[in-house]
Parts: structure tokens; sequence; C-alpha cells
């Protein structure tokens, strides 16, 4: 072999790296927790507090007319008032001018981009709480691992579904018909249950789940959808409520939020629902170096009817 | 690095414990025990505490734990250690999100009284109001898992207003518990029911204070298993007409004079039996009366969804050794972050 040759031991290229066109993923969680409630919005300049009222329906008891000419007794109409408080949220960044100034990439527009995403995040986890804090679950005894509440099983959900249905709640979601396509099975209409992905094993396993790769059409599929077990579709979610230490044994128990429509809401705030904004260096900082981005939303939440929403709360068995 | 003050204060302690909401994420957090400062006490007491936040990397605190300055007693001489070492106390716990377990380690309990109301024997440091969640509880299981609030506190047993448990079949003889936060991160929030009784208006009792998230004139719908016998209050809302906080009861407008008798279930079969019983915020019937002009159903504080506990906050634990010192002992305190 010839000597001499000149090779990157003796002359290294003169940039050691180089930065790859296309960013990474920044990771992202599911976003479950809103997309079910309704959307109200509130006006500007007439206080933080919004008002849903309800019109409960009236007896059906008696109304019989005798013929004596005599009226029957009238009704006082019960109106029911949902109130909620309006709350505003913020993030920022403050990057200095030698950011901008050395990296190749355009960090503006990628950190404008973050402060978007933490807009969608945190809105969804305020609703989780919701969910989480204000409606009343049934623990999960048809499983069998031992504990209060067991893992969920068919007869825990087929238990909400009675419950919802005898309180009239509506399903949300349209059926996905019958096809001619092997190992698929049609979904009935159905309401939405919310869920842990940490329970994703035990779902799998009660009895008569359809995975959604298992659904006769895939069209129009949210990405955080799992699967269908008896009249609920079962979206997922890292971030979905857990709280620790609280079964029987001292296990961490997982709500699943399981509702029809009208159930629950989210109350944007007219002209301050999603605000995202630059503040320049001149403004920032004395000597010009420090810009600022940031991101600000209002929101009211509430569980507008509590004769549509049920749940269960679970543990994890596999 | 430079440091901004994010906010400071001074508060007046009542020997329990102190939360400290802050109006962003902290750095650096730090009391001082006025009322000790000058003092020779008698049994030793903390007279300042320091905290350090993530961002100190190896040097951040551990929950529960911080930097504490003592004094010894009958002198003013100075010693400092941390919370967590010899002669351990409760030291400084940051909290940022909700629902919140306030990083407090599992107790054993050696029993609960089948009485009414129940009292749990357990060596503690806890204090009158606190919630806890009790689990494991060996001979009365329908219970494990519910927050209960607790009174009546000694540093070795407590009372359970929210409990009446003489028509249980056995007492307790083991079991743990854990503290939570007394507010869920929404409220008003569910509460869970202990009893009802059989009357015109219905008298229902909870395991907590209903009065901390309800007032007169707010509805609660209520979610009763079959396993608690009276299934026909299941799915009912009613108007709130009463609230004791002494008793833990509210009173609402549904005649269950003819229901089934509510009872827990028994213990030996609650490892399968539907549970618990819970009432959930309904909305709100608000009445106005044109002669006396008094308006029922409504308080601005309570009524409206709305967060329940704000965070991030500073949780500082009451006792002359501890951040938020004993009864009586003016405590200031100041917060600040780093500028990187």
């Amino acid at each position: 072999m010839a000597l001499g040759i000149t090779n990157i031991n003796n002359m290294a290229p003169e940039l050691p790296l180089q930065f790859s066109e296309d960013l990474l993923s920044t990771p992202m969680f599911n976003l479950i927790h809103s997309f079910g409630c309704d959307l109200h919005y509130a006006e500007s300049h007439i206080g933080k507090t919004t008002r849903m009222s309800r019109y409960e329906r009236l007896s059906t008891d008696g109304g019989q007319l005798d013929g004596s000419g005599i009226d029957p007794a009238p009704e006082v109409v019960v109106r029911s008032d949902i109130d909620a408080t309006m709350e505003i949220y913020a993030k920022t960044v403050v990057i200095n001018e030698q950011v901008t100034l050395y990296e190749n990439d355009k960090v503006l527009t990628k950190f404008t981009a973050l402060l978007g995403q933490w807009l969608r995040e945190k809105e969804d986890l305020l609703m989780r709480d919701l969910y989480s804090s204000s409606v009343s679950y049934l623990n999960a005894t048809g499983g069998v691992n031992g504990d209060q509440p067991s893992e969920i099983s068919r007869n825990d959900v087929n238990n909400i579904e009675r419950i919802l249905l005898g309180n009239d709640a509506r399903t949300m979601l349209q059926s996905v018909d019958a096809m001619n396509k092997f190992n698929t099975s049609p979904t009935r209409d159905a309401f939405i249950a919310l869920a842990s992905t940490d329970i994703t094993p035990d779902l799998q396993n009660v009895t008569g789940v359809i995975l959604k790769a298992a659904y006769p059409s895939q069209e129009g599929l949210r990405p955080e959808e799992y699967c269908s077990i008896s009249r609920f579709r079962f979206f997922v979610s890292s971030k979905a409520a857990k709280i620790p230490g609280a079964s029987m044994l001292g296990a961490t128990v997982y709500t699943i939020p399981m509702y029809g429509l009208e159930a629950a809401a989210k109350i944007d705030q007219n002209s301050y629902s999603a605000i995202l904004g630059y503040r320049p260096p001149y403004v920032v900082s004395s000597v010009a170096q420090n810009s600022q981005l940031y991101a600000k939303f209002a929101i009211a939440r509430a569980i507008t009817n509590q004769n549509w929403i049920s749940g269960l709360n679970v543990t994890a068995r596999l | 690095m430079a440091f901004t003050i994010l906010d400071g204060g001074s508060f007046v302690s009542d020997g329990t414990a102190k939360k400290i909401p802050l109006p962003s994420s902290a750095d650096y957090f730090k009391t001082w025990n006025i009322t000790q400062m000058p003092l020779a006490p008698v049994t030793p007491v903390v007279i300042n505490g320091e905290w350090f936040g993530s961002k100190f990397g190896s040097g951040q605190t551990a929950a529960n734990d911080g930097l504490r300055t003592k004094k010894s007693a009958n002198t003013s001489v100075i010693n400092i250690d941390t919370f967590a070492t010899t002669t351990a106390s409760d030291g400084f716990t940051y909290v940022t999100t909700s629902p919140v377990v306030e990083a407090q380690a599992a107790n054993a309990i050696t029993a609960i009284t089948a009485a009414s109301p129940a009292v749990v024997s357990q060596t503690n440091t806890y204090a009158n109001g606190d919630i806890l969640r009790i689990y494991n509880t060996t001979g009365m299981l329908q219970i494990a898992g519910m927050p209960f609030q607790i009174s009546t506190v000694s540093g070795s047993a407590y009372t359970l207003i929210g409990l009446r448990a003489a028509g249980f079949a056995f007492a307790a003889t083991a079991g743990n518990t854990r503290r939570i936060s007394k507010f869920n991160a929404v409220d008003p929030e569910v509460v869970y029911v202990t009893e009802v009784t059989k009357a015109t208006s219905a008298v229902v009792r909870f395991s907590v204070d209903p009065t901390a998230y309800y007032v007169v004139g707010m509805k609660m719908r209520f979610s009763i298993p079959a396993s608690y016998g009276m299934v026909e209050l299941n799915g009912l809302t009613g108007v709130i007409t009463a609230l004791s906080a002494a008793n833990y009861t509210a009173t609402i407008d549904i005649d269950s004079s003819a229901f089934t008798t509510f009872a827990f279930p028994a213990s030996a079969s609650s490892p399968t039996a539907a549970l618990f019983a819970t009432a959930a915020p309904a909305g709100a019937y608000t009445s106005y009366n044109p002669v006396t002009l008094v308006q029922t159903g409504y308080d601005f504080n309570k009524q409206p969804f709305h967060t329940g506990q704000f965070t991030p906050y500073m949780l500082l634990p009451g006792g002359a050794q501890s951040p938020a010192g004993a009864a009586s002992d003016v405590i200031n305190w100041m917060c600040y972050k780093l500028e990187v």
C-alpha cells in the first residue's frame, strides 16, 4: 500500500458536524380531553363567570282532564344553572440574541410552535382535571386482580352503559357499519371513554373488545382511539387521570370518564381564547439583547349534566 | 446567577401546615421564625428553613426536606442540619401538579373503632382538618380507598366525624393513611356519602366537611351503588337546604322516608361490592325572596366550576421544628427565582 495518503486522519473535515435539515419530533401526548365537550363562548366586558342554564323537563304524572272544568295544577318550571369561572394561563420563553445569532435553526419559529403546543396540552390537562375532580365514578369490580377497584371488565363497562341510557344520555359517535372484510366487526353508535395508556393491556383483555384495527373502516378515526368495548369507544393518553395510592390495597387508581353529548363544556373567552405574542429586544432588555415569546389563553370548564356522564375507577392487572 | 424575588409575606402560625401559592415556579425559598429568633427556647426550635429547587442539580432539596437552622433547648446556640437528619421533622414540599398527594409517606394505623364517630389510633403528626386517604383497612375494607377529614387530633389518635361506624360488624385492626390535598384540581368536587337518613328532607353525611365546597342552593346528584341499600336515591338530584360544618352533613329536598335503609356493605364482601356512594355537583337552584331581599344559592367562591388547588405552591408543615412554626409564631417567608 502506498504511503502518504491524504485521509481524514491527517485532514479532518473543516466542520466536525453538520445540522440535519429535518428537526426531530417534539414529543406530544394524545389530546383526548377536549374534543368530546361542548364549546361555548364568553363575551368580553361582562364579568368572568359564565352561566349555562337548562330547563328541566315537566313531570308527566297525571294530566288527564276529568270533565269537571277544574284546571290542572300548574307546575313550576325548574331551571338548573351551571356556572364556570374564567381562568387565564400563560407561558413565556425569553431568548438571548446570541441564540438567534449563532443557532443554525430558526429558533424563534420553533419556539413559537412549542408555545402553540403548550396551549393545546395545557388545555387538555385542565379538562382532564375537571373530569377527574367533579364526576362520580364507580369502582370496577368485575376483574380478578383482587383489588378494589379491580381491573376493567365487560360487566363494569355494561353497567356504565346502563346508567347513561337510564339517564337518557345520547351517544356521541356514529356507528361504523359492517363490511365484507375478514376479522372486522361493526361498532354501534357510541359514548366516549377516556383512559390512561397504562391500562391498554387490560383493555385488550376485556371480553368482546374490538381493537381499532378491526373496525370495518378506518376513515375519520382519530389516532388517539384505541378500541371499542360494548357501547363505548376508548381514547387513550399517557396523561389521562390517575390517583396514586387510592385503591383498597394502596395501588394507583385510573379514572375513566365515560359520557355522551352535552355532558361537559369548555368555554372560550372571546378575544382571549389563544394569544401568541412577541416582545422585541428593545422592550425586554435595556441593552436590547433579550426578546420574549409568550402564549396565553383563557378557559372556563364545567360539567353541564351529571346525568350524562359517569365512569369507572380501575386498577391495572396486566 | 441573578435572582428575582418572586414573592414574600408573613403569617401567624396556627401550628398546622401552611400552603403558600406561588406566582411562578420557584428556585429558592426561605422562612424565618421571627418570634423564636431572639429567644432561648425551652425546647429546640427551627428559626430558619431553606429550600433549593431543581436548578441546583445535585444540591436540590428532596421532598419534605430542606436546611434547618435550629436553636437547642435553653440556649441560643445555632445548629444547622437538614429536616431529614437525626430528630427528623417535616420540611418543605414544593407541589407543582394537582390532584395532589403531598409527598406524605404511608403511615400505619393500629385500629379504627366501630363507633359513631369512628376513632383512629395512629402515631401521627396530622392536624385538625387534614384529609387522609385510608386504605388497607383490615376488618373494615368497606372504607378502604376513601378520603376522610380528621378532627380532635392528638399524636396518637383522631376522630372521623364523617364515619358513623357503630353499625359495622368489626373494628379495623390495621391499615394505612396518606395525607392528600384538601381541594381537588377542580371545585366543586365529588364528595363521598357515608350516611343518609330516612326523612322528608334527607340528611346526608359526607366523609369530609361539605361546607368547604358547597353552599345552600347548590344541587347534588347522587350515585348510590346497590351495595349501599338506598338505591332509590341513585341518580336523583337534590337541592341543598342546609349544611353543617360540625356534623359534615347536608340536608336536601329529597323525601327519603320510604327509601331502603342506607348502609355500608360488609367488610367481607367489599373486595367485590360496588363502591363508593358519592355526590357530584349539579349546578344550582337560585332563589330570591323579594320580601326579605334574600338571595339563596349563590357563592362566587364555591358554586362556579373553578380551579380547586392553585399550583405551584410551597407546603410548609407546622410544628416547632418545621418551617411553619408552632402556634402563635410569626413566620416571614420569601421566594426567589433564578434568572437563568
